[in-house]
């Protein structure tokens, strides 16, 4: 009896040590990603957006986006103002590629995922069951079911597509206006950071925790919600 | 905006039938150990609650996962969920708690009717009565962890959908605990249904066991629904928006105060005090009290699933 209550104890001992230590185990491997060389983010100027969907149609051309659903869209609000001085507004809903990704850690097979090497977030299509558990999580709403692969889609920066091939993302090389600006937040001398250090910027719903990596150049609003 | 059709609705009823399916076995596996330890000991298996509770928890947690299999875009596929875990996915834990919760529910409905299997087994196949006495030698430890994982089952169908910062009034802290007691009182109330139907005595001493535990249970699940939405609406912003969204006017609104709160909850309660006051013990009464909780709790999933997804922080 004495016997197996000392190993009932050790056993448990052993057992909290190990779930108690766990953790920092998971913390040592971000600490470890902190430091990788590539952080992709997108700058949408929306004073420079004319709302012509050209970045919807690249989009869908290049990464075979069946029809009737997007990556992709540009929402419009509008018109304001009186003519002839009359304009819209213009917003990108896609992927904001958090930082902390509700979907990625809602996911229960880990099919949603954080790109290590260049913080995308990005869909393993054969690892997803479509539980839709992470269209649920999403705050920004952009995830959808692939009518095609039958796994949740969202944009990936085109990482299997463009940047494979050493392009920018198909919205930001059809831009006519280059209202959209790519690239690396790692590198001090990229466009990117030259344009987030020039502009005063916005990120969504940045309350939730989420540190979305879509920035805003957010132009005159036309009207005033409360 | 419509009450089953909204842009912001993703999961729809098939995931609210799986969580009352799920709190269901959890409940009725609660209430068949809590029956067996409490009042009937040893002559548990003849007892027809303990019975009903039995069988009404393995098919339920069965049919619920068969449910959410159906549900999901590739259902041929749903054994990704088994090999592949993420330990920050709520529902991958869920998936573990489920699967050790049935192990822990075989092993204890093995004990319990040790039995009646036993001298089934013994003239055909001796080898099983040699388990079934090893396996009764861990009935302890089998009991302990089957009250733990049903407890974590019950809970975890709330923690699915409290796991959402997208829904203000889904992630919250208060929902879990209320489907951990609404699926403990759904348990129940299957319990008595099914015990009711295979002959089991309306005038019993589980009957009056249960009962006693759950005039406390209801108004323990009342006093959450108000700390619920009381925390929801106390929080302000788009929390309070969601709580108003969800119980004002509007067809959601009817259910929760008709349905749910006067239906699922104040009947029942007031039928479970004017039985243990009266000791009228009738058939129909314990049945009908039973059936009023069930519906109480489905509509109390769908009210929360669809309603909680109508509002976005």
């Amino acid at each position: 009896m004495e016997n197996s209550r000392r190993d009932f104890l050790r056993r448990t001992c052993a057992l909290v040590a190990g779930v108690s230590v766990s953790p920092f185990a998971v913390n040592g491997t971000t600490d470890a990603e902190t430091e990788q060389a590539i952080k992709y983010a997108i700058v949408h100027d929306e004073t420079k957006c004319i709302g012509c969907n050209a970045c919807v149609e690249a989009c869908r051309e290049t990464n075979h986006v069946p029809e009737g659903v997007t990556r992709l869209s540009i929402e419009r609000k509008g018109s304001y103002g009186e003519y002839p001085n009359q304009y819209y507004h213009f917003t990108r809903h896609s992927c904001e590629h958090c930082e902390d990704a509700p979907c990625v850690n809602v996911c229960p097979t880990g099919a949603a995922y954080i790109d290590k090497k260049t913080g995308i977030v990005s869909v393993h299509a054969d690892k997803c069951v479509g539980c839709q558990y992470c269209l649920l999580a999403c705050p920004y709403e952009i995830r959808f079911i692939n009518p095609v692969t039958k796994a949740a889609d969202k944009c990936d920066f085109c990482k299997e597509t463009n940047l494979k091939q050493g392009k920018q993302p198909a919205c930001v090389e059809a831009c006519p206006t280059n209202a959209l600006v790519f690239g690396n937040l790692k590198d001090p001398d990229s466009l990117i950071v030259a344009t987030l250090k020039a502009n005063s910027t916005q990120r969504n719903k940045q309350d939730l925790g989420t540190r979305p990596k879509l920035f805003r150049i957010t132009a005159k609003p036309g009207e005033i919600t409360l | 905006m419509s009450a089953f059709h909204f842009d912001s609705l993703v999961w729809h009823w098939p995931i609210a039938i799986y969580l009352f399916l799920a709190g269901v076995s959890a409940g009725a596996m609660f209430f068949a150990v809590l029956l067996k330890h409490a009042c009937l000991k040893d002559q548990a298996y003849r007892s027809g609650f303990v019975q009903a509770a039995c069988i009404v928890a393995p098919i339920a947690v069965l049919a619920g996962l068969g449910i959410l299999v159906l549900d999901l875009t590739k259902p041929f596929e749903f054994w990704k969920i088994l090999v592949f875990y993420n330990p920050t996915s709520v529902m991958s834990l869920g998936v573990v708690v489920l699967m050790i919760y049935q192990v822990f529910m075989y092993a204890w409905i093995a004990i319990t009717f040790r039995k009646p299997i036993e001298d089934w087994c013994r003239p055909r196949f001796a080898f099983i009565t040699k388990l079934s006495e090893k396996l009764a030698t861990y009935e302890a430890s089998v009991t302990g962890l089957l009250i733990i994982f049903s407890v974590a089952l019950g809970a975890y169908t709330g923690f699915l959908l409290s796991a959402q910062p997208r829904f203000p009034m889904l992630n919250n802290p208060v929902l879990p605990l209320l489907f951990l007691a609404s699926g403990l009182s759904s348990g129940a109330a299957s319990a008595l249904l099914g015990g009711v139907l295979l002959k089991g005595n309306p005038t019993g001493k589980e009957v009056q066991f249960i009962h006693k535990v759950e005039i406390p249970l209801i108004l323990g699940e009342i006093f959450l629904v108000f700390t619920f939405f009381a925390g929801l609406i106390l929080s302000g912003g788009q929390s309070k928006m969601a709580a108003f969204t969800a119980i004002g006017e509007g067809f959601w609104g009817w259910v929760f105060w008709f349905g749910i709160m006067g239906l699922g909850l104040s009947a029942p309660l007031a039928m479970n005090l004017f039985m243990t006051a009266t000791s009228k013990r009738k058939f129909s009464y314990v049945a009908g009290t039973a059936c009023l909780s069930l519906l109480g709790v489905i509509l109390l999933r769908n009210f929360i699933l669809y309603t909680g997804q109508m509002t976005v922080s």
